[in-house]
């Protein structure tokens, strides 16, 4: 399912302009990343594609339905999102409870929940903890349950706000595989993310973010390659793109495949 | 200036061994770096070095644990903090609650030792200074970001001035820049003589920061070495804590035959630059 | 997020010693209740409150703050005394069965006008002074740090709650929980709200206390304070007028033989 930002402004209460004048069409089954410094509006942005937030002035579209017109409850059928923090969700005694939460929620009938919750928590190597208490996982296998529960409510569109953080290397290739996944099915995805090594390497398209604008809108390639865009949204490029420019190359690869490719062969 | 032999420890109304057989020896003014990946222990290494096991959380603790002469078990927990400070993991849970400022947030802890005024307020705006907090010194802590309020957290410990500070994961709120910045603190902490002990995941910082690495697995520390080679180390992936792009770069450039088969694997920038610029030269430059 | 009431100028009685602003209010407090006539209360409100209100700047807010408070207590306080009070006998106004006595308003205005004093004094005193000052300056004069604590805490944790509490149910609706249902619906709900905010405060107090031992709260050395509460000799002087009054407050009806 596609989704789009026309003209999208919100203020804060307060009087703090968090996102001005944006306009962002993502079309289905694409891996979409923002990324930009704390405060950039990246979140506030994000959470008007579930209703959280409406916009102040322009519309925010989820396929054919216009934000305005849904409730935060019906727009959870079409928009995953996976909060930061997963100590704010999870509330069953058991892993397998909170992940069938959501697709009850939605009705979805018994069997239909069963093998969705199944295949959630498998892809979040969690099926061996599925009778554990929630609270007695760590901090990163608890963001994995946050993440099954919203894999498992089989929304075209999910939105992952800050998904590596916390997780080890194990952890990381889990969210990178599953990102993969959700494509492979068609579901859009929409993430925020603070590591870029993972956005180099997961997304088709990356938007920076700074002061609630967008400063550069491409491929990871495009807008890893502007300095300019990257000093101002306040983000480090890729590790090997930051190699790449130590060692003067004019083109910086993203990849550990690209960097290696872009080696000169031996006896060349 | 910490020394852990044969240390076990299993939490209140268990018998599983959270960590078993553990021997450690960090000495002083150095940063030691512990990777692990979740779940094999860190937090609970982390109390255990800070006294809050056995003396908060309970539980069975074996073996003996001295940190900056004091031997933990020994001490009463009043004592124990004033040789060791912990920063932890969640920092809205390390701000007090009962101040209304950043600044007398930062004082707290010095309030509680009855520091005199004049040299809270020296200290306050030194420390502030370091974490380049000085511009929040008049809010309030609780209308701050996650990233700010970890700041606030991390500077109220190193105001303690305890010979020995343990941080679990202190950067997992910031963003990039405010990461690169804690970690300089750190290095410049131990230039002026303090011992660090850091529990982090971010191996490229570990790199350039820690002296030593350990790495946490199995219920045991079970490797150790200074930080390139440690974590350069090809067992790192089997351990479950990765690799940076630069070891996995020159790893896979190795293998292709476009390095020397005994190049030493780099972990940063730094150790990367010169291995490439050295051996190799590109084809797009 | 602005999480108490306090009102940061820089006036008179913003500056005064927070311990001479509570007895100055426990005074007025005990005064208006000692006395039981309706224009002592009117007196202090115009000789004392208002000059008060009017020099810190806050009287605005004052005014806004106590009218959200006080008006709906004083019409129903007058409605129900004015037709109720048993000994009226006095009728000044008849409709139907609804008889409004004069002893029934006479009696309305005693009791609200020490309400009025009780309310516009008590927020006067939140509006200006920093509840941190308050808690430092009764700290210095040997209140114990962990009751301190424990108030100055819970100002604060109440609205980081709120904000937590706020997040959680926005994190189950983007889960699909509807609010929508009948009352038992409403009740079922609950759960999925209260349990992560329930819990979390358990995991938050146990890492809270790990934190404060590490920043010496169990410590036994005498406490500094980092803000200097300011005091003087006129402040000091006033603050046993102040009880000195209340007591004479206390003993006039008494001697008078008004009670």
């Amino acid at each position: 399912m596609d989704v789009s930002f026309s003209g999208v402004g919100y203020t804060y209460p307060s009087g703090v302009e968090a996102v001005k004048g944006i306009t962002l069409d993502v079309p289905s089954g694409q891996r979409f990343a923002i990324v930009g410094q704390n405060g950039a509006g990246k979140t506030t942005l994000v959470r008007h594609l579930n209703g959280i937030f409406q916009p102040t002035v322009g519309t925010v579209h989820v396929g054919d339905w216009a934000t305005t017109g849904h409730t935060i409850a019906e727009l959870s059928a079409r928009v995953g999102y996976v909060f930061q923090n997963p100590d704010e969700q999870l509330f069953a005694r058991k892993v397998i409870d909170d992940v069938a939460f959501g697709p009850k929620n939605l009705g979805f009938d018994d069997e239909r929940a069963a093998a969705l919750v199944a295949a959630a928590l498998e892809q979040t190597g969690l099926s061996a903890e599925a009778e554990s208490h929630p609270h007695h996982l760590s901090l990163s296998e608890r963001k994995r349950v946050a993440l099954a529960a919203v894999l498992a409510m089989d929304t075209p569109v999910v939105v992952l706000d800050e998904p590596t953080t916390g997780q080890d290397e194990h952890g990381v290739r889990m969210i990178a595989s599953i990102v993969a996944s959700l494509q492979e099915q068609g579901r859009t995805v929409i993430a925020i993310t603070h590591d870029m090594d993972f956005c180099a390497e997961n997304f088709d398209r990356v938007v920076a973010m700074a002061h609630g604008e967008v400063l550069a809108d491409g491929t990871p390639t495009e807008v890893f390659a502007k300095d300019d865009v990257l000093t101002e949204a306040r983000v480090e490029a890729p590790q090997l793109a930051r190699l790449a420019d130590a060692l003067h190359w004019d083109r910086r690869p993203l990849t550990v495949d690209a960097f290696v490719e872009q080696l000169p062969r031996s006896g060349a | 200036m910490i020394q852990l032999d044969d240390v076990s420890y299993a939490y209140p109304d268990t018998d599983h061994f959270v960590l078993s057989h553990m021997n450690l020896s960090i000495p002083a003014g150095s940063v030691t770096g512990i990777v692990g990946a979740s779940g094999a222990g860190k937090t609970t290494l982390a109390k255990i070095l800070s006294g809050f096991i056995p003396h908060v959380d309970g539980g069975e603790l074996s073996g003996t644990v001295v940190v900056d002469g004091v031997t933990i078990a020994e001490a009463s927990l009043a004592d124990a903090v004033s040789h060791v400070g912990l920063v932890i993991q969640s920092p809205f849970n390390q701000i007090s609650g009962a101040k209304f400022t950043v600044r007398e947030e930062l004082a707290f802890g010095l309030e509680n030792l009855g520091v005199p005024r004049d040299e809270m307020a020296v200290r306050v705006a030194e420390v502030a200074d370091l974490l380049g907090i000085t511009g929040l010194l008049d809010r309030s802590p609780y209308a701050l970001s996650g990233g700010q309020q970890q700041l606030v957290a991390i500077a109220s410990m190193i105001i303690m001035r305890t010979p020995v500070l343990v941080m679990d994961e202190p950067t997992s709120q910031l963003d990039p820049g405010g990461t690169r910045m804690v970690f300089d603190v750190m290095s410049s902490l131990r230039d002026s003589g303090i011992t660090l002990v850091i529990f982090e995941h971010k191996l490229e910082l570990l790199r350039e920061h820690a002296d030593v690495v350990h790495v946490l697995a199995d219920h045991q520390l079970i490797a150790h070495g200074p930080s390139r080679a440690m974590l350069a180390d090809p067992r790192m992936e089997e351990w479950g804590i990765g690799s940076t792009r630069f070891t996995a770069a020159a790893s896979e450039a190795r293998t292709k035959k476009l390095l020397p088969a005994d190049v030493e694997l780099p972990v940063s920038i730094e150790d990367a630059a010169t291995v490439f610029a050295s051996f190799a030269s590109s084809k797009g430059a | 997020m602005s999480s108490t009431l306090f009102d940061n100028r820089k006036s008179v009685i913003h500056r005064l010693n927070p311990v001479t602003k509570l007895i100055a209010l426990l005074a007025i407090i005990v005064t208006v209740f000692a006395i039981p006539l309706w224009w002592v209360a009117g007196l202090i409100i115009v000789l004392v409150v208002v000059p008060a209100a009017v020099i810190s700047g806050s009287g605005g807010r004052l005014l806004s703050l106590s009218l959200r408070i006080l008006l709906p207590i004083m019409l129903v306080l007058f409605i129900v005394q004015g037709l109720t009070f048993p000994g009226g006998k006095t009728i000044i106004w008849q409709w139907g069965i609804i008889d409004v006595t004069s002893e029934g308003l006479l009696f309305a205005l005693g009791i609200g006008s020490r309400i009025i004093v009780l309310v516009l004094a008590s927020i006067l005193l939140v509006l200006t002074t920093h509840p941190g000052d308050l808690m430092s300056a009764l700290t210095e004069r040997g209140m114990s740090p962990k009751f301190a604590y424990i108030i100055s805490s819970t100002l604060q944790l109440i609205p980081a709650f709120k904000d937590r509490a706020d997040s959680i149910l926005l994190a189950q609706q983007a889960r699909g929980l509807s609010l929508k249902g009948n009352p038992l619906r409403r009740i079922k709900i609950m759960l999925p709200l209260l349990s992560p905010l329930v819990l979390g405060m358990f995991t938050d107090v146990e890492e809270r206390s790990t934190a404060m031992e590490a920043r010496a709260f169990g410590s036994t050395a005498r406490r500094t304070s980092l803000i200097p509460v300011a005091d003087s000799m006129v402040q000091r002087i006033a603050r046993w007028l102040f009880i000195v009054l209340a007591l004479a407050a206390v003993a006039t009806p008494i001697l008078l033989g008004l009670l």
